[in-house]
C-alpha cells in the first residue's frame, strides 16, 4: 500500500500543514496550466501511476514546461508512459501538472522504522533531489528517536548541524517537520518520504520548505489509514481480484494473506505458516499459482471460505491441490482440513469436478482426524490423494507434490479425468 | 522497576542468558486468558510448566476460571485486579486482538512492579503500535519477546510460555538437547526441534521471535544469551528477507542459520511474516552472505555440496539443518545428543490412488506412523468404505444433476446418454457401485438378478395378479411386489452380506475376483459359518446349485464364493446372492468409492431388481423351472438384463438390435435428476424413515416411493407419442420400420398432417379452444431459434446413423418439425424431442407385432409405461442409496413458512 507523488501527497501533507507545491490533476484545463505557467514560470508535467512507482525522473518520465504547447506536448508524452521497476511494469493514467519552485536547497527528508535501531529513524539531508545513495555518507543524518516523544524540533536542528547544513534552512525546517512525524505516526504509514523539498524564499528572504515530491507506505493492519479517507482504487494496482476477495477475510484469527505469483501456474497450495510459506514458495517456483500463508488458527467457516475462493479462481488450471505447513502448533488441523475438503465438496457440486491430485504434509493438533476427514471427502469425490505427515522433510514433500504435477502433465491428467469421467 | 540491564549495549536488554528466557521461576499473566486461542494453549501450556499461570484476564469475566490439567486458573477483570488478589507474575502474556496489544502491554507496566518479560502472541500488530511498545518497553527495562509470535520454550525445565511451541503435545518436540533455536516462524520452531531429533540434537531453549517490523527480541539479544548459556553448545537461527537483524553479530558458539525467501524478492508487500519484505540491502542474499561471512564458508550446505566451518553453515532448507549441525558439531568435536529418532524421508501416512496407474517412483507405499498416530490411523483404516458427511438432501442429490442448459441427467458422473450405450447390467449396477462394472461383473449381475426374476410359488405372484386384474397401472402392479420384498425377505442376504465384509475387511483384499488371493487366512466362527449354509427350508430351492453352475459357466471369479464354497457344505441362494454382491461392490468399496451400508444393502437392490422385472410377467408364465418357456438353466447361464426385461414386455428373446434399443431406452429414462417426481418419492420415502438410523430404512418401501409417484402422467405418457405414431402409419402397409426401403413418402405424410393441424389449429383459435399438444414435439427448454434440438435427440440420432440404422418413425418425426414450419403451423422449426425418440424406437421394436395382432394397443401402452420403470427403477435405485447415506432423518419437509394456501 504505496502512494506516490504529489497528487494524493499534496492533500496528505495539507492534514498537518505541511507546506506543498501547486498541483493540477489530469483534468486540469488549458486555462488552468496557462495561469500555473504564467503564475511559476515552470511547470513538471508527471504521470500518475498507482501505487508505489519510483525512480521516474531517472526513466526520463519527468517533463518540463515552460510554456502551454510543451506542457501539452509533454502530457502527451507522458499520459499513458510506461515504467519498468524492479521487477513490475506500471502504466500511468493521467498526468500532474506541478508548479516549479525556484530555490538554491534542496532537502532530502524520511522517516521510517529502522530494524538497525528498532526505532522510527528520521534521514535528512541538504543535499537532496538526487538518490541519496549516491551522496558521502558524512552529508546524511539518520537519527533514530523516541516513538512515546516524537521527532522533536531539538532532533531536527542537532542533525542538521551534525551535517554542517546552511545556517539558513535549519530553522524554517525545524519549524516544519516535526508536523511530518504527526502524519506519519497518525495516519498508519510505515515510511514517509519527501525528495526533493525546495527551500522557497520569501519575503525577507525567509525560506519556507515546500514539499516538490512525496511517497508514503501504510501499514495494512494500521486502522488509522481510515482517517485519511483514501479512495480505496488509490492501492487497486497491488492487488488481483483474487488478492482482494481472500483479503477482506483477513483478520488476526487466523491468516489469510496471497500473493499470486503465476497466474499460469498448476500447483494450487494452500500453505500454513509464515516460514511455510517462505519455503514452500521458494521450492514450488514458477509451478506455484499463489503463496499463501492461511495459518494462524482459522476457524471452520473462515477457511471454509477461503477455500472456496482459492478453487473458484483456480481450481479449473490446479493439477495438484497441494495443502503444506509444518507440524502446526495452534492450528487445528481437523477443522482446517474440514474447511478445505468442505468448500471443495460443495465447489464440485457448483462448478463440476475437475481432475485433480491432492497432496497434502501436515502435523498439528488433530492430525489423523483431519486426514481421515479430508480422505474420507477425497474418496468420496473420487479424487487421489497422498497424506505425508510431519516426519517427512517439508521440502521433500514439495517436491513430491511438483513430480505429481509434471505426472499430471505428462497425461497423468488425462488418466484421472477419466477415471472421474470427466473432461480434462 | 527497571531491571539491570546488560551493560555495554546502546538499548535495553535484561534476559543476558537463555535459561532465563523460560525458567521455572517465572510466573505468568495472560491478558484475555479466555480468548479463542488462549482456551486451547494456555491449559497445555500450564500442564507442561507445572502450573505456572498465576492468572488471566478477560474483562467482565472477573470470577471465572480456565480449566487446565494443572488446576483451575483464575480470571479477573483486570491485572490490577488479580494483583490486589494477592497474585504476584513477573511475565505477561498477551493474546489481545491487536487493536488492545499497545494497551495491555502499558496496563502490564504500569500496574506490576515485578514485571520482567512480556511474550505477545497476538499477530497483525500495526507498526505504530509495535513503536510504542518498544518504546514503553525500553523506557521501563522490561524485555518484549514477539509479536506475531508462539512464544519461548525450555525443553530442559519443561516450561512454556505464551504459545503453542510443541502444539498439544510439547513433550514430542521438545526434547531436551544441547541446541537453541531462534526462529522467525513459529512453525517452524516447532518443526526444526522436531527435525533436530532425527539426527539426534534435542533443544535447550526455542524461541520463536515472530516476523513483524519489529523484532522486540531479536537475533542479536538471542546471540548474546545463547553465548552465555552453559546448556547450549549450538545454536540454530531460521532467517526471512527483511531487517538488518541478523548483520554483524559476534556468533561466539557454532550456528546453523537457515536464510529462506529469495523469491520475496518478487513481492510488492508482504504475505504471512509482515515484516519479510525486503528493502535495500536486507534480501535473502544480503542475510545469506552476512552468515557465510559469519561462518567463513564458501557457499550453502547442501548434501551434494557440504560447506561448513566449525563456527557454521548456511542452509536455505531447513530439511538440511540436522545434517548441517551435525556437521558443524563434528569440526568441534560434539557428537549428538542421542541416537538419531526417525528420518526426514517421504513417508506418506494415508493414500489412496483410486485405482489410477501412477508411475512406480510415485507410487510411494503407506508407511506406519509414528505412536500415537499410528494407532489412530489403525483404527480409521479398519473403517472399510467411504463416509459421507450427512446433510439436508431435500431437492439435493449426490447421484444425479440434470443439466439445465441441455436437460441431459448424469448419474454419479456418467451421462444418461452414455449410460444408454452401456449394457443393462453396467446401468442397474451403476447406481450401487457408482462405477461402470466390466464384463465380467454385469455376468455375475445377470446371474444374480436371473434367480430372482420367476415368483412361481411366491405370494408376490398371485398379489401381483391380483393388482393386474384389478385394472391397476404396471407401476402399482410392482409396488405390490416391492412391498412384499420386504425386510425380512432379505434378513439373512443382507447378513450374509454384513459377516462377508467383516470378515474381509482387515484382509488387505483389493479386488474380489483375486484368484491368487489366499482366503486359508479367513477364519470364521460357527455361529456365521452357519449364516451361510442352506436349511432344510432350503432343501427345495433348485436355485443355489443352477447359480453356481451358471457363474461357472460364465467363467465368473469371485473371492468370497471360493471362501465359502470352501466349506464344502450346501450354500443357501442368499449366501450366493450376496457373495455375488461383495464381488462387484469390494473393489469400489476398497477404493472408498461407496459406503460400507451400500455394499451391504446390495443384495436388497438386486433381490428387488429381479422381484419387480418378474412381477410384470403375468403369473401364469411363471413355471416351475421356466420363464414364459424359458428353461431356467438358459436364462441364468447365457440371458442378459436386456433379455430379461425384453421378455417381460414382449414375451420373447430380442434379437440383438431389439435388445440394443431396449437398452438404449432404459437408459434414456434413468433419471431426470433429484426435482423429478419419481426421485422425490423415493427421497421422501427414506427421508420418512430417517436416513440417519439406516438399518430402519425400507428399500423396498423407498422403490415403492418411487413407482407411487409415477403414473399416467409420468411414465404411462410414453404411449402418447407411439399412439401418434400408429394413427399416422395405420394402413400405410409398413412392414419393418427399420427398412429404408419402406416405400413410404414421408415428406407427403408430414405435409398432409401439417396442414391439417394448422387448419385445426385456426378453428382452435376462432374458437377460443385449446390446440392438442404434438406428443415428441417441442420442448420449453429447446425453442425459440429458427430451427431446434433436443441434444438428446440428436445425440441418438448420430448414434444410429453411425451403425447405418434406420427407423421410419424418427424420420417421420423430423419431416414433420419440417413441414409444420414450412406450411406456417409453427413459427420456427420445433424440436423433436426425447419422448419422440423414445416413442419411435419403442414402436419399431413392438411394430412387427403388433401389426401381427400378438400386441395390442393396451399391451402397447402397458410396454411403454413398462420400459420407463425400468429404467427409472434404476433411478430411483441411484437416489435411495444416496439419501439413505447423506441425508438426515425427515430432511424432504417443506417448512411452513414456504408452503401455500390457496382458496
Amino acid at each position: 500500500m504505496e502512494v506516490t507523488g504529489m497528487l494524493t501527497g499534496a492533500q496528505l501533507l495539507a492534514h498537518v500543514g505541511f507546506p506543498a507545491t501547486e498541483v493540477l490533476g489530469p483534468d486540469a484545463s488549458e486555462d488552468q496550466i496557462q495561469a500555473m505557467i504564467d503564475g511559476h514560470g515552470l511547470v513538471f508535467v508527471k504521470p500518475v501511476f498507482r501505487g508505489g512507482v519510483g525512480m521516474k525522473g531517472k526513466a526520463g518520465l519527468i517533463g518540463r514546461a515552460r510554456d502551454l504547447r510543451t506542457a501539452l506536448a509533454e502530457k502527451e508524452r507522458l499520459y499513458f508512459a510506461e515504467h519498468r521497476h524492479g521487477n513490475a511494469t506500471a502504466k500511468a493514467n493521467g498526468v500532474t501538472f506541478e508548479a516549479g519552485v525556484p530555490a538554491e536547497h534542496e532537502i532530502y527528508f524520511s522517516i521510517t522504522d529502522d530494524t538497525r535501531y528498532r526505532a522510527p529513524t528520521m534521514t535528512i539531508t541538504h543535499r537532496g533531489g538526487v538518490d541519496i545513495e549516491e551522496l558521502d555518507k558524512t552529508e546524511i543524518a539518520s537519527i533514530p528517536f523516541d516513538a512515546l516523544t516524537g521527532l522533536k524540533a531539538f532532533v531536527v536542528a542537532n542533525a542538521l548541524t551534525d551535517i554542517g547544513a546552511p545556517k539558513e534552512v535549519i530553522s524554517p525546517l525545524v519549524q516544519h517537520l516535526p508536523k511530518l512525524w504527526e502524519l506519519m505516526h497518525h495516519y498508519g504509514m510505515t515510511t514517509l518520504e519527501l525528495n526533493p523539498i525546495r527551500m522557497r524564499p520569501g519575503k525577507e528572504g525567509r525560506l519556507t520548505p515546500i514539499a516538490c515530491d512525496f511517497k508514503c507506505g501504510f501499514d495494512r493492519d494500521d486502522p488509522r489509514v481510515g482517517r485519511l479517507g483514501l479512495p480505496p482504487h488509490l492501492f487497486a494496482a497491488d492487488i488481483s481480484d483474487f488478492e482482494q476477495e481472500v483479503n477482506q477475510l483477513r483478520t488476526h484469527q487466523g491468516q489469510s494473506d496471497v500473493f499470486v505469483i503465476n497466474e499460469a501456474g498448476s500447483i494450487l497450495a494452500p500453505t500454513f505458516g509464515g516460514g511455510a510459506n517462505s519455503l514452500v514458495t521458494e521450492v514450488l517456483g514458477e509451478a506455484a499459482i499463489i503463496s499463501s500463508d492461511f495459518g494462524g488458527n482459522p476457524p471452520y467457516e473462515k477457511m471454509k471460505a477461503v477455500a472456496a475462493i482459492c478453487y473458484r479462481h483456480f481450481l479449473k488450471q490446479t493439477n495438484v491441490l497441494f495443502i503444506i505447513g509444518g507440524k502446526s502448533n495452534n492450528t487445528d488441523i481437523l477443522e482446517t482440513f474440514r474447511g478445505m475438503g468442505d468448500a471443495l465438496r460443495e465447489h464440485f457440486s457448483k462448478h463440476g469436478p475437475v481432475p485433480l491430485y491432492v497432496v497434502v504434509g501436515r502435523g498439528g493438533p488433530n492430525l489423523v482426524r483431519g486426514m481421515g476427514n479430508l480422505a474420507d471427502t477425497l474418496d468420496s469425490l473420487g479424487v487421489p490423494y497422498r497424506f505425508f505427515g510431519f516426519d517427512s522433510a517439508i521440502s521433500e514433500v514439495v517436491n513430491y507434490a511438483k513430480r505429481i504435477d509434471d505426472w499430471m502433465r505428462a497425461g497423468g491428467r488425462e488418466q484421472i479425468a477419466r477415471s472421474m469421467n470427466i473432461a480434462a | 522497576m527497571r531491571q539491570q540491564a546488560i551493560s555495554g549495549l546502546p538499548y535495553f536488554l535484561g534476559l543476558d542468558r537463555l535459561e532465563a528466557i523460560a525458567s521455572p521461576e517465572d510466573r505468568v499473566c495472560v491478558l484475555n486468558i479466555l480468548g479463542g486461542e488462549s482456551r486451547t494453549v494456555t491449559p497445555v501450556s500450564n500442564a507442561f510448566s507445572g502450573g505456572n499461570v498465576v492468572f488471566g484476564t478477560s474483562p467482565g469475566r472477573s470470577g471465572q476460571v480456565l480449566k487446565t490439567p494443572a488446576g483451575d486458573i483464575p480470571v479477573f477483570n483486570t491485572v490490577l485486579e488479580g494483583i490486589r488478589a494477592g497474585h504476584s507474575f513477573n511475565t505477561g502474556v498477551v493474546y489481545l486482538p491487536p487493536a488492545g496489544v499497545r494497551d495491555g502491554v502499558a496496563e502490564l507496566i504500569r500496574v506490576n512492579p515485578d514485571l520482567r518479560k512480556i511474550v505477545i502472541i497476538t499477530e497483525k500488530i500495526a507498526v505504530h503500535d509495535a513503536r510504542e511498545i518498544r518504546a514503553m518497553a525500553q523506557a521501563n527495562g522490561i524485555d518484549v519477546i514477539g509479536g506475531n509470535c508462539l512464544g519461548v520454550a525450555d525443553s530442559w525445565n519443561r516450561v512454556r510460555i505464551g504459545g503453542a511451541l510443541g502444539g498439544d503435545h510439547p513433550e514430542e518436540s521438545l526434547v531436551k538437547g544441547s541446541v537453541a533455536i531462534f526462529s522467525n516462524s513459529g512453525g517452524f520452531t516447532t518443526t526444526i526441534a522436531q527435525y533436530l531429533t532425527t539426527a539426534g540434537w534435542g533443544t535447550t531453549t526455542l524461541i520463536s521471535s515472530g516476523k513483524d517490523v519489529y523484532i522486540q527480541y531479536a537475533a542479536r539479544d538471542f546471540a548474546l544469551a545463547f553465548a552465555k548459556d552453559q546448556r547450549s553448545k549450538a545454536g540454530v537461527l531460521y532467517a526471512e528477507p527483511g531487517g538488518y537483524y541478523e548483520k554483524n553479530i559476534d556468533w561466539q558458539k557454532p550456528v546453523v542459520a537457515c536464510v529462506v525467501g529469495r523469491w520475496k524478492a518478487k513481492l510488492t508487500r508482504a504475505v504471512g511474516h509482515a515484516g519479510a519484505m525486503a528493502g535495500s540491502g536486507d534480501s535473502a542474499e544480503d542475510k545469506e552472505r552476512w552468515f557465510m561471512e559469519a561462518f567463513g564458508v564458501g557457499g550453502i550446505y547442501t548434501p551434494e555440496t557440504p560447506h561448513v566451518s566449525a563456527k557454521g553453515a548456511l542452509v536455505t532448507n531447513i530439511a538440511d539443518i540436522p545434517a548441517a549441525l551435525t556437521a558443524v558439531m563434528a569440526l568441534n568435536g560434539i557428537q549428538p545428543d542421542f541416537a538419531p529418532r526417525g528420518s526426514l524421508s517421504l513417508k506418506p501416512w494415508i493414500a489412496n490412488d483410486q485405482g489410477l496407474t501412477l508411475p512406480p517412483d510415485l507410487v510411494l507405499p503407506t508407511v506406519v506412523a509414528p505412536a500415537p498416530y499410528d494407532e489412530q490411523i489403525a483404527v480409521r483404516s479398519q473403517q472399510i468404505g467411504a463416509v459421507m458427511a450427512r446433510q439436508s438432501m431435500k431437492d439435493a442429490s449426490g447421484a444425479s444433476l440434470m443439466d439445465p442448459q441441455t436437460q441431459v441427467t448424469s448419474v454419479h458422473g456418467h451421462r444418461v446418454l452414455d449410460l444408454a450405450l452401456q449394457p443393462l447390467e453396467a446401468m442397474f449396477a451403476l447406481p450401487l457401485v457408482h462405477e461402470i462394472a466390466d464384463a465380467h461383473d454385469r455376468a455375475l449381475l445377470d446371474v444374480a438378478v436371473a434367480a430372482e426374476v420367476n415368483l412361481v410359488g411366491d405370494p408376490i405372484l398371485l398379489a401381483a395378479d391380483a393388482a393386474r386384474d384389478a385394472g391397476n397401472s404396471p407401476n402399482t402392479v410392482m409396488s405390490v411386489a416391492a412391498a412384499i420384498t420386504g425386510p425380512r425377505r432379505v434378513e439373512r442376504a443382507l447378513a450374509c452380506a454384513r459377516a462377508l465384509i467383516t470378515l474381509f475387511a482387515q484382509s488387505g483384499l483389493c479386488d474380489g475376483r483375486d484368484d491368487d488371493f489366499d482366503v486359508s487366512d479367513i477364519s470364521v466362527d460357527d455361529e456365521t459359518r452357519a449364516l451361510f449354509l442352506a436349511t432344510p427350508e432350503d432343501a427345495d430351492d433348485p436355485r443355489p446349485e443352477a447359480m453356481l453352475a451358471a457363474i461357472k459357466a460364465r467363467g465368473g471369479k469371485s473371492v468370497f464364493l471360493r471362501f465359502l464354497l470352501g466349506f464344502d457344505q450346501r450354500l443357501s441362494r442368499d449366501a450366493i446372492l450376496a457373495a455375488i454382491t461383495t464381488t462387484i461392490a469390494w473393489g469400489p468399496l476398497a477404493r472408498k468409492r461407496i459406503s460400507r451400508l451400500t455394499a451391504e444393502t446390495l443384495p436388497w437392490y438386486l433381490r428387488l431388481y429381479g422381484v419387480m422385472v418378474g412381477a410384470t410377467i403375468p403369473g401364469e408364465h411363471h413355471r416351475s423351472g421356466s420363464l414364459w418357456g424359458i428353461p431356467r438353466e438358459e436364462r441364468f447361464s447365457h440371458w442378459t438384463m436386456a433379455d430379461i426385461c425384453c421378455l417381460a414386455m414382449t414375451g420373447k428373446k430380442p434379437d440383438p438390435t431389439e435388445a440394443l434399443y431396449v437398452q438404449i431406452l432404459i437408459g434414456l429414462l434413468i433419471s431426470n435428476g433429484p426435482g423429478s417426481i419419481t426421485a422425490q418419492g423415493a427421497k421422501g420415502a427414506v427421508s420418512a424413515d430417517g436416513p440417519q438410523t439406516p438399518g430402519r430404512v425400507q428399500i423396498n418401501k423407498a422403490m415403492v416411493g418411487f413407482l407411487t409417484h409415477s403414473g399416467y402422467s409420468h411414465g404411462g405418457n410414453g404411449f402418447e407419442g407411439m399412439a401418434f405414431l400408429l394413427e399416422q402409419f395405420r394402413g400405410k402397409g409398413l412392414k419393418d420400420p427399420t427398412d429404408p426401403a419402406h416405400g413410404l413418402d414421408l415428406t407427403a405424410m408430414a405435409r398432409e398432417f401439417a396442414l391439417a393441424y394448422k387448419r385445426e389449429k385456426a378453428q382452435a383459435k376462432e374458437l377460443g379452444t385449446e390446440v392438442r399438444a404434438l406428443p415428441g414435439v417441442h420442448h420449453p427448454v429447446f425453442k425459440g431459434k429458427s430451427e431446434n434440438f433436443d441434444p438428446r435427440e440428436r445425440f441418438i440420432a448420430k448414434f444410429m446413423e453411425e451403425r447405418g440404422e434406420y427407423n421410419v418413425f424418427h424420420r417421420f418425426y423430423r419431416e414433420l418439425v419440417r413441414q409444420l414450419y414450412e406450411v406456417g403451423a409453427s413459427r420456427y422449426v420445433f424440436c423433436v424431442n426425447v419422448d419422440a425418440i423414445i416413442a419411435a424406437l419403442l414402436l419399431a421394436v413392438l411394430w412387427k407385432d403388433h401389426q401381427a395382432g400378438n400386441m395390442t394397443d393396451r399391451n402397447l401402452e402397458t410396454a411403454a409405461f413398462t420400459i420407463f420403470l425400468f429404467g427409472r427403477m434404476i433411478g430411483a435405485a441411484a437416489e435411495i442409496d444416496d439419501h439413505l447415506n447423506r441425508g438426515r432423518n425427515m430432511d424432504t419437509r417443506t417448512p411452513a413458512s414456504a408452503c401455500k394456501h390457496v382458496v
